[in-house]
């Protein structure tokens, strides 16, 4: 019985997965649409103005003039006068799927506190495709997110790359694990009374933890490869003066770690660190403890960095800037947390912007907004939540500008897509226009008559 | 590394004080010029249009005139507005800021005689930051942890004067009231009166009703030594109930955080039962709900223009609440509630304009004129109008254009801010005097 119910469960999921990739083929993919006469904010090549798009099978297949593009047959034409059409959004840090309510704590899953070093959460095993937060940061043309856990450990989980449509989390989570971030801001020191002091309760406390974390994993790696190249050893010949029997047998494996072993691709260079700090001090800091261990890193907030600019720049590592709202350092100027990411891509600095939140993560264009008025090119600050982000998590040939090839990941607004006063009419993601109703909008309904 | 930057911030701390107390001491208040011509710039005067190559003149920091033919005597200090957005100074309804953190006094539910004064810190930066993201006033509140919190103190931005030359002259006197999850969290944390919202309302009750009693005890000593009754004993001093006795006798009204639709009616009722003033809801995030009655009650609301999901009873808050609530009869002002959303007061305001379709006007009447009547002082701010306290914020955009910077800010016609300025832009702060 036990086992016709397992061999049943099999079956489910072999069909499970047979339907899900037949969903991904082109027979169940969405018809031809084609977004004609708008002014299209391409990110790669500059702008089309009376422009057109044309997505099929859920991607990109032309971009251009609206005269010049060749409409496909059975197309369905979209008049988009009037209108600015641009990429989806890439949101490079926020907990979107992992909180609804924000006060209610049963509605949070974004950070363990009973320890710091957490490398083998995944939040995508928490991640609610369900949560309406989703829906109200998508009407906002917002179609794609890093999901990463909250910043009060100092490696709180493993980060998600998420669509922000699906019919399940399966859909949604693009990149289960395509990160870990590694906090180191101060906020994971444990020092909030004498009373409930633990290790760590101070910088020092936490430098330490992290680095016998990393040197732990590294010895666990060893010990697995030797394994592995005992176990693929051909059985040794018996030595006549070898008195112990068990060493004939087949080597044992190590006992498997699961928080060291989620570090091993880490040290492997083979997924990057997303490495927070916002004080010189602990930049530096965090950045040489990354180098000790050849860490592949993506930097993150250093909204305090003024006097690391050039070697931030000369680092070449891509940076998640703010949030540019964090207050200035006693004695700066008003500006001087606003000015960062102007002053960072001048110096050929590669950057992504995040909203670090949930609820709020529609409102992440007015930061790239805001960034301008103090000096950020426009194209650049689009950049920053487009194409930058798609390549600095690896999906730049997918995701971030309307090429043909790409993710039909588009926005049809009113106008500027960094501009608060702008409405966001229409989104599609992977060239289907996804619906622009949320809980919000349904409360509207109800009572705006 | 740390030990510098802490001696340096010891310096800077002592020599903030230092400075403090020197323009406290020179009473005197700071007169820049007594005449001022902001001319030829775009003006957006919120009450009646927008004037294209207008000016403004400023007379003994009040505005003396405002249009497109404005004459000014030679020994004006003119300021050039040229390519540049004048508008009123930014009013935020809703702040706690410079209060050193001391914004709730969460060990009763019913605290009426804490004054925000008290704790004022007149020193604090985010008063620095605040004006330069264009804000001239704001009303800095008792927080939300009890039903009946403290009193408000409303101040101008002067960022670098004494703590008395801050304070809004005149400002009506207002008292913090709050309901919902609040008061309910903190209170039923501790196993304590009130954890329920039937428990906040009934503790309000109490309280509104002792102080009615102490209110009669006091007309009635009063009555007698009018009667010539010399042996008359006064009634023992009650500072809490004295506050609330006020409040019933008009001498101040309330600002009341709510987010229900159930709980304005229930708080309208309590109003008209106590006879007070209700003067705005503040959040007031399902104001969309019953906007009609908070209309027709004449209570304004301060509130969000897009939070939400922060707390259950913010669950059902939407973008649109500000317009839909301003369509149906209601002053709408959009306020801060924050030291950070209170630097770009302006750029919450355009969200109203794509969440409802506000005018420009109305937009900008939210986080002005609307805010100034919630507060109490829109006979002396709020608008560019004549006879009002010069109290503007010059633009380098439009102020409802995310890439609008503040240029200037004046405050009584006197410039707090100038971007051009080296160092913090502070004419009366100098870092390190």
């Amino acid at each position: 019985m036990k086992r016709a119910l397992g061999l049943a469960l099999a079956l489910m999921v072999a069909t499970g997965s047979a339907a899900g990739q037949k969903s991904a083929k082109p027979a169940a993919a969405p018809g031809a649409i084609v977004l004609r006469g708008g002014r299209i904010l391409t990110v790669s090549h500059g702008v089309i103005e009376n422009g057109a798009v044309v997505m099929e099978n859920g991607k990109i297949t032309a971009v251009g003039a609206a005269g010049s593009v060749a409409v496909p047959k059975g197309a369905q034409i979209v008049d988009v006068r009037g209108m600015t059409v641009y990429p989806g959004l890439i949101d490079s840090e926020s907990r979107l799927g992992l909180t609804e309510i924000s006060a209610e704590q049963m509605t949070n899953d974004y950070i363990e506190p009973s320890d710091e070093i957490f490398p083998h959460l995944h939040v995508w095993e928490a991640f609610h495709a369900e949560s309406q937060l989703i829906p109200v940061t998508r009407v906002n043309g917002i179609t794609n997110a890093i999901v990463a856990a909250g910043e009060t450990d100092t490696l709180p989980g493993q980060s998600s790359f998420i669509q922000l449509e699906g019919q399940s989390a399966k859909d949604m989570l693009l990149v289960r694990d395509i990160a870990l971030p590694l906090n180191f801001t101060g906020e994971q020191r444990r020092n909030d009374s004498w009373e409930k002091a633990k290790f760590p309760f101070t910088r020092m406390g936490v430098a330490a933890q992290l680095r016998q974390a990393f040197i732990d994993a590294r010895d666990y790696q060893r010990k697995w490869a030797d394994y592995e190249k005992k176990k693929s050893e051909p059985p040794q010949e018996e030595k006549k003066d070898d008195k112990k029997d068990e060493k004939k047998g087949p080597p044992t494996p190590p006992k498997r770690d699961l928080k060291l072993e989620a570090l091993v691709p880490y040290l492997d260079g083979k997924k990057p660190i997303v490495l927070a700090a916002e004080e010189p001090g602990d930049i530096e800091t965090a950045l040489e403890l990354a180098k000790e261990f050849n860490l592949r890193v993506i930097l993150n907030h250093v909204e305090h960095a003024n006097k690391l600019l050039d070697m931030i720049a000369a680092s070449k590592l891509p940076v998640i800037i703010g949030p540019i709202y964090a207050r200035p350092k006693e004695g700066e100027r008003y500006d001087s947390v606003y000015r960062m990411p102007a002053e960072l891509q001048k110096r050929g600095v590669k950057l992504a912007f995040a909203s670090y939140d949930a609820h709020q993560s529609r409102n992440l264009p007015y930061a790239a907004g805001y960034a301008v008025a103090f000096g950020l090119p426009y194209d650049e600050a689009l950049k920053a939540i487009t194409l930058n982000a798609a390549e600095i998590w690896g999906l730049g040939d997918q995701l971030g500008s309307l090429d043909v090839g790409k993710t039909a990941n588009v926005v049809v607004a009113t106008g500027d897509p960094l501009d608060p006063k702008t409405d966001v009419k229409q989104v599609y993601i992977q060239g289907r226009a996804v619906s622009m109703e949320t809980r919000q909008t349904r409360l509207r309904d109800q009572y705006m008559k | 590394m740390r030990q510098v930057i802490r001696a340096w911030a010891c310096l800077a701390v002592t020599a903030l004080l230092a400075g403090g107390m020197a323009s406290a001491q020179s009473q005197a208040p700071s007169v820049g010029h007594n005449e001022v011509l902001i001319r030829n710039g775009t003006i957006l005067t919120v009450t009646h249009g927008t004037i294209k190559n207008g000016s403004v003149y400023i007379k003994d920091g009040k505005i003396a005139a405002v249009g497109a033919n404005v004459t000014a005597p030679p020994s004006a200090k003119v300021i050039d507005a040229t390519g540049k957005f004048v508008m009123p100074g930014i009013i935020d309804a809703h702040s706690h800021i410079a209060l050193r953190d001391d914004i709730n006094e969460a060990t009763s539910p019913v605290t009426p005689h804490m004054m925000m004064l008290d704790a004022f810190d007149y020193t604090d930066r985010n008063i620095y930051y605040t004006l330069a993201g264009g804000v001239t006033t704001s009303l800095l509140l008792h927080g939300s942890a009890n039903m009946v919190g403290g009193q408000s103190i409303v101040i101008k931005h002067k960022y670098g004067l004494g703590r008395d030359q801050l304070l809004f002259p005149s400002a009506p006197r207002s008292i913090k009231f709050a309901s919902g999850e609040n008061p309910k969290r903190v209170y039923g944390s501790r196993q304590q009166l009130p954890s329920t919202r039937m428990g906040n309302f009934a503790v309000q009750r109490q309280a509104l009703a002792e102080a009615q009693d102490y209110m009669r005890e006091w007309e009635q000593y009063d009555a007698k030594v009018k009667g010539g009754d010399k042996d008359a004993k006064p009634p023992k001093r009650d500072l809490k109930l004295e506050a609330l006795a006020d409040l019933m006798r008009g001498k101040m009204f309330v600002h009341n955080h709510c987010y229900r639709a159930d709980e304005f009616l229930t708080e309208i009722a309590m109003a008209k039962e106590f006879g007070y003033t209700l003067r705005s809801f503040e959040h007031a995030l399902e104001a969309y709900k019953v906007a009609d009655q908070i209309a027709a009650a004449g209570i304004g609301i301060s509130t969000f223009a897009d939070w939400w999901g922060y707390k259950e009873e913010a669950w059902d808050a939407i973008p649109w609440n500000a317009v839909i609530a301003m369509r149906h009869g209601v002053n709408v002002a959009i306020k801060s509630d924050s030291d950070d959303f209170a630097r770009r007061l302006n750029q919450e305001a355009a969200k109203t304009i794509r969440y409802g379709g506000a005018t420009e006007d109305e937009a900008l009447k939210m986080v002005t004129l609307n805010a100034a009547w919630n507060v109490g002082v829109q006979d002396r701010v709020g608008s560019l109008d004549v006879g009002k306290d010069a109290d503007i914020t010059i633009w380098n955009a439009h102020p409802l254009s995310i890439y609008a910077l503040v240029d200037m800010v004046l405050i009584d016609g006197d410039v707090f801010f100038d971007r051009s300025l080296p160092g913090l832009g502070t004419p009366y702060y100098k870092e390190g005097q």
